[in-house]
């Protein structure tokens, strides 16, 4: 068996369960072992393995700060309509959590009914997220819902505990926000007013 | 007070309501008088005599234990918050101390300097401990942002006034290195060496610690920058300029995550083989429940083995061994075959062998042995009852062959 010949790590096929469907690997997340996942990659003589392993059907893994994933290698672009569709509702999303009272960052812990509740309470918070793009949900709440599980099924969130209904923010969460900080916007000149020079790279 | 107590007093109280001590340390502001008297370790009167001795505290209908106490084990257990005020009260005393020795060179006041440069020392180890661990549960722990931050400025500034009270202890100790030296006592180096180590030791941790803060303070920055950023960016798409005004659309095609480049996991066929273990078995039986396919499911899983089946399989070798049974009519002469199964008596393992059996056995053996056997072409009959019938049976008569045709038959 090839395996033998890469001395690959016995997780691998769990690796690439989880990898090949496009999520993400947190270090910080606890569902299905992925923590240990994480660890078994991060190890540096796994992850040269690893990627070279993978390598042979043209998968690469990027490793961001505390979470992996895959990319495909020499591939063109495809579907970039539906990839800035995507972003774009990523945009509305992490706009969301950065008006919050109680800002949702990486590690955070929260619930979707804190968030529906100030909402509730907050006429710009309630427009946010009544613009935002997803059909099914008729209830400030559910709508909630219906993101969380959105952001999970992405791997940036993960449902930490099913009763109380609380999520977690992993660490892949810094991918989206890497790629807003990559985004720069043009300003028209002498308009910059607020001192984030630093950021529009 | 409201009462007068004393340690005994106040320590046989304490144990003796235990649980309650420790249930309201554990969960402080939260237990209401009416939680804790459905307890079972209390009852009304001791709970008023703990407040009369105000060990515990009622405020709006929140019971908490008295501040000194709660603040007791926080010191003993070294955690809670950090209080570098009692390190700036010892040096106090410590520089007071000296100067009363430099007056007057008694023992009580050398004693004194001994036990709060002692002090000092385990002090500041703690309070660097209780730091450390502090910074560490604020960025982890503390969900609101602003006041993230605003702690994680006060661990700032506690860190400085920590390093201030180090150099001022560096200063004192070698102010009175002289003074230190007349005394010749060795305890009192001991000490001054230990503390002059763990004051070094302790500068570097807080270095560290400095390290962290400003890390945490830099990432949590840059989170909040990165939401402004965000919330720019979906202000700029509101105006609907998105595309026009930043590099959005560049930035999204670089994108090479696998999940947002429409790659679909990659399907592998499941081998035929597979299907035909068990475990296909019941993936087919899935399939065909979840499609209404009855085709998958003609073959069904095998059934359980009976724990008997290993002396069921010795029945059937035994039974099955003909050759043998071949074996012994040939060596005889005196009866045909058919009256020499009929009488044959089977070893009793296999039980009682039916006429059918016996029947079929002859079948069998005039069919396999036919080059040992002598067939005569003649027909004889056995009378046998079939129920209340009486039947008759016509069957061939076969002999064993004889050594003289054996022979011959070799020979053609």
């Amino acid at each position: 068996m090839e395996e033998y010949n890469f001395n690959l790590p016995k997780q691998t096929h769990d690796i690439f369960a989880v990898m090949a469907r496009g999520a993400f690997i947190s270090s910080n997340g606890t569902r299905d072992g992925m923590n240990r996942l994480y660890d078994v990659i991060n190890n540096p003589e796994n992850f040269d393995r690893l990627q070279a392993y993978f390598n042979v059907i043209r998968y690469n893994i990027e490793r961001g700060n505390n979470f992996f994933y895959f990319s495909k290698l020499h591939e063109p672009n495809s579907e970039i309509e539906k990839k800035l569709e995507r972003f774009e509702r990523y945009i509305d999303i992490i706009d969301l959590f950065a008006s919050m009272d109680n800002k949702i960052g990486i590690g955070s812990r929260f619930r979707p009914s804190e968030i529906a509740e100030e909402c509730n309470a907050n006429v710009r918070l309630k427009q946010k997220l009544q613009k935002i793009p997803l059909y099914r949900s008729e209830t400030l709440h559910n709508k909630v819902r219906e993101i969380c599980d959105l952001m999970s099924r992405d791997s940036f969130l993960e449902l930490e505990d099913e009763k109380t209904e609380s999520y977690k923010v992993l660490d892949s969460y810094a991918y989206l926000l890497d790629i807003i900080n990559s985004v720069a916007i043009y300003e028209d000149s002498g308009n910059s007013d607020d001192a984030q020079g630093l950021i529009y790279n | 007070m409201s009462l007068q107590v004393n340690v005994k007093d106040l320590l046989s109280n304490l144990y003796h309501n235990r649980g309650i001590v420790e249930l309201l340390f554990g969960q402080r502001d939260q237990v209401t008088v009416n939680e804790l008297l459905g307890r079972d370790d209390i009852t009304e009167e001791q709970y008023k005599k703990l407040i009369s001795l105000d060990i515990l505290f009622e405020y709006e209908n929140i019971v908490s234990l008295n501040d000194s106490v709660v603040a007791m084990f926080e010191d003993f257990m070294e955690i809670g918050e950090v209080t570098p005020g009692f390190i700036n009260d010892y040096i106090n005393e410590l520089k007071r101390h000296i100067a009363f020795y430099q007056e007057a060179r008694e023992m009580r006041f050398l004693r004194a300097i001994k036990k709060y440069l002692k002090r000092i020392n385990a002090t500041l180890t703690r309070e660097i401990i209780k730091l450390q661990k502090n910074v560490d549960d604020t960025y982890k722990n503390e969900s609101n942002y602003r006041i993230k931050l605003q702690k994680l400025e006060d661990y700032r500034e506690k860190r400085d006034t920590i390093i201030e009270f180090i150099k001022k202890t560096t200063e004192i100790v070698d102010e009175t290195r002289t003074l230190f030296s007349i005394t010749n006592d060795t305890e009192l180096f001991g000490i001054v060496s230990a503390l002059k180590a763990s004051l070094i030791e302790n500068l570097d941790f807080l270095i560290e610690i400095q390290t962290d803060i400003t890390d945490f303070i830099n990432k949590i920055q840059f989170q909040l920058d990165v939401y402004k950023k965000a919330q720019r960016l979906k202000e700029v798409k509101d105006h609907g300029t998105l595309h026009y005004k930043t590099n959005f659309r560049e930035v999204v095609s670089g994108i090479n995550t696998l999940k947002h480049n429409g790659h679909k996991t990659p399907k592998t066929k499941i081998p035929i083989d597979f299907l035909y273990s068990d475990e296909g078995h019941v993936l087919c039986k899935r399939i065909s429940e979840k499609y209404k396919i009855t085709r998958l499911m003609v073959r069904g899983l095998a059934d359980k083995m009976a724990g008997n089946f290993k002396d069921k399989g010795l029945e059937q070798q035994i039974k099955l061994d003909t050759e043998k049974l071949v074996e012994r009519f040939l060596s005889q002469s005196k009866q045909n075959l058919f009256e020499y199964l009929m009488d044959y008596k089977f070893p009793k393992m296999i039980g009682t062998v039916s006429f059918e059996e016996r029947l079929s056995l002859f079948v069998e053996i005039a069919m396999e042995y036919q080059t040992q056997l002598d067939f005569k072409y003649r027909l004889q009959y056995h009378d046998y009852m079939d129920g209340e019938r009486k039947k008759r049976l016509g069957y061939t008569l076969i002999l064993p062959l004889k050594e003289k045709e054996k022979t011959k038959r070799k020979a053609s």
